[in-house]
């Protein structure tokens, strides 16, 4: 069963953790380096994530057994560990890029290993449709994340990261209300740990000069971890293909400010305009899910056991 | 007295097809699982005041009884974990999910014996149990185990019971306790195998 207190835990100390970190780590060196703020995002959010995962009682297990287990203990770290190195000067851009789509056409089939899809067991998976699914899956996370990337260069600003956020929060909710709540919870710390690390970028960089190229991070570990949620909660639980291409693309709305028509518009206004444009799919998507929710799950739930005509047969 | 070479020879022939003979006769007997009149059910506490009863509705399997030497007896059963049935649409659906049997990831549950041994009554079996991707071993009591002969076919049955802990299969162990469902399982098996 789904326990709030725990959650609220786990996203409390996830978020106080990535900031504390990110702050700490960046005020340790007096000198703004781009390459330093980088690595202090990346840690920030790799320390949240640890902490908010051990207070859900989703500690890594070597070797992981389920796609969840592999989310966490390979495709994240690996994730992080991109970020990483691509917020190093020495590294050329082609190479960061070049490691990114090496995840990315990897995670699909990382995140099915050992499952009906790959073992032949399921004959509705031949190996050709299992092929075709993961080549399409790879294209998309590679899709979302460049353009976001692409975007947080263009117009920096923290309505992109908040957009990533409320995204993956209704991807958990999501997931959840499809009846994974394991996997749902999953989403929590990192919405926290990135919520709390684009927090504190902000409160340095208004208060240093600085680049902003720190947050380039923040894209790259959001998109991986929207995707990987939203692929297992579509191939292992019930997601639907429809409502999970929906929360995938949904942060891509944020393109929409970038028309002529906006894009020298108050940064306020664009910022607000780029969460109401992403909450709308979003919102949609979770009122069809809490429909099927109460439809499918709610009798299960349900404290008066009896069929709904027999209640309406005793009230009247 | 002189010996006929040809009788020798037809003795030796005739010797060597009463032994392969003799050890057809005392090789074990092969049965499949017979999925019309056998059944795997199971039952499960609901927050700590009531049992939720289920069953899986497709299994295969294969038992080789050697009646001479049981010990050579062996027994594997396979269970499809996507055939749960608990009589409810939308809570086998939910057991179906990664938070319980995680059916895309562990298809089947699975037992393989790797030791037999004769007891009163039947036999008792100790073998690998594999579920949700964590293999255990157990040991189980069979009982029956009377070959019957119907219109041609030969029928041999066998029952069973197993309790086991959820939590030691890697279960989420959030979706395991008092307010949900109890760690407790049992298993009961029916079957019967068939061999024309």
């Amino acid at each position: 069963m789904p326990d709030p207190w725990l959650y609220l835990k786990a996203m409390v100390s996830a978020a106080s953790v990535s900031a504390l970190c990110v702050l700490a780590l960046v005020t340790a060196r007096r000198k703004a380096v781009s390459s330093w703020q980088n690595s202090a995002c990346v840690g920030g959010i790799g320390l949240g994530l640890a902490v908010g995962y051990c207070m859900l009682s989703l500690q890594p297990c070597w070797p992981p057994t389920n796609a969840l287990d592999r989310l966490l203990t390979i495709v994240l770290p690996v994730a992080l560990g991109i970020e990483l190195i691509a917020g190093f000067p020495c590294v050329p851009a082609w190479c960061a890029w070049f490691l990114r789509i090496g995840l990315a056409a990897t995670m699909p089939r990382i995140l099915l290993h050992g499952s009906v899809y790959l073992t032949g067991a399921d004959n509705d998976w031949p190996s050709w449709r299992a092929n075709t699914a993961m080549a399409v899956c790879a294209t998309l996370l590679m899709s979302v994340w460049a353009l976001l990337a692409r975007l947080i260069r263009r117009s920096p600003g923290v309505s992109v990261s908040f957009s990533l956020c409320l995204t993956i929060q209704c991807a958990g909710l999501t997931v959840m209300m499809a009846g994974y709540i394991k996997g749902g919870a999953a989403a929590l710390p990192i919405v926290a740990a990135l919520m709390a690390t684009t927090f504190a970028t902000t409160m340095i960089t208004k208060c240093r000069v600085v680049t902003n190229d720190c947050v380039q991070a923040i894209p790259g570990i959001g998109a991986v971890g929207l995707f990987g949620l939203l692929f297992i909660g579509h191939f292992f639980g019930r997601l639907s293909t429809g409502t999970a291409l929906t929360i995938l693309l949904a942060p891509l709305a944020c393109w929409v400010t970038e028309v002529p028509l906006f894009r020298h518009r108050n940064p306020w206004l664009l910022g607000l305009l780029r969460l109401v444009l992403v909450a709308i799919p979003l919102a949609v998507v979770l009122g069809l899910a809490k429909r099927d929710f109460d439809r499918d799950m709610g009798p299960l739930l349900r404290t008066d056991t009896r069929p709904p005509v027999m209640i309406a047969i005793v009230a009247e | 007295m002189r010996r006929n070479p040809l009788a020798l020879v037809l003795t030796l022939v005739i010797a060597t097809l009463v032994c392969v003979g003799s050890n057809s006769v005392f090789a074990a007997d092969e049965y499949d699982y017979d999925l019309v009149h056998s059944s795997v059910g199971f039952k499960a506490r609901h927050l700590g005041i009531s049992w939720i009863h289920g069953r899986f509705n497709d299994v295969s399997g294969k038992f080789s009884i050697d009646r001479e030497q049981p010990s050579k007896s062996t027994f594997k059963l396979t269970i499809k974990a996507d055939s749960v049935d608990t009589a409810n649409k939308a809570r086998d659906e939910h057991l179906r999910q990664p938070d319980y049997f995680d059916t895309k990831q562990f298809p089947t549950i699975e037992f393989k014996s790797t030791s037999t041994k004769a007891i009163k009554g039947g036999y008792e079996v100790t073998g690998d149990f594999t579920m949700h991707g964590t293999t255990k071993k157990v040991t189980i009591v069979l009982t029956g185990g009377k070959e019957h002969d119907f219109k041609g076919t030969k029928r041999v049955a066998f029952s069973t019971e197993l309790a086991l802990k959820r939590s030691d299969y890697g279960f989420d162990k959030r979706a395991i306790g008092p307010s949900a469902i109890g760690d407790k399982a049992l298993i009961f098996i029916d079957c019967e195998g068939v061999r024309k």
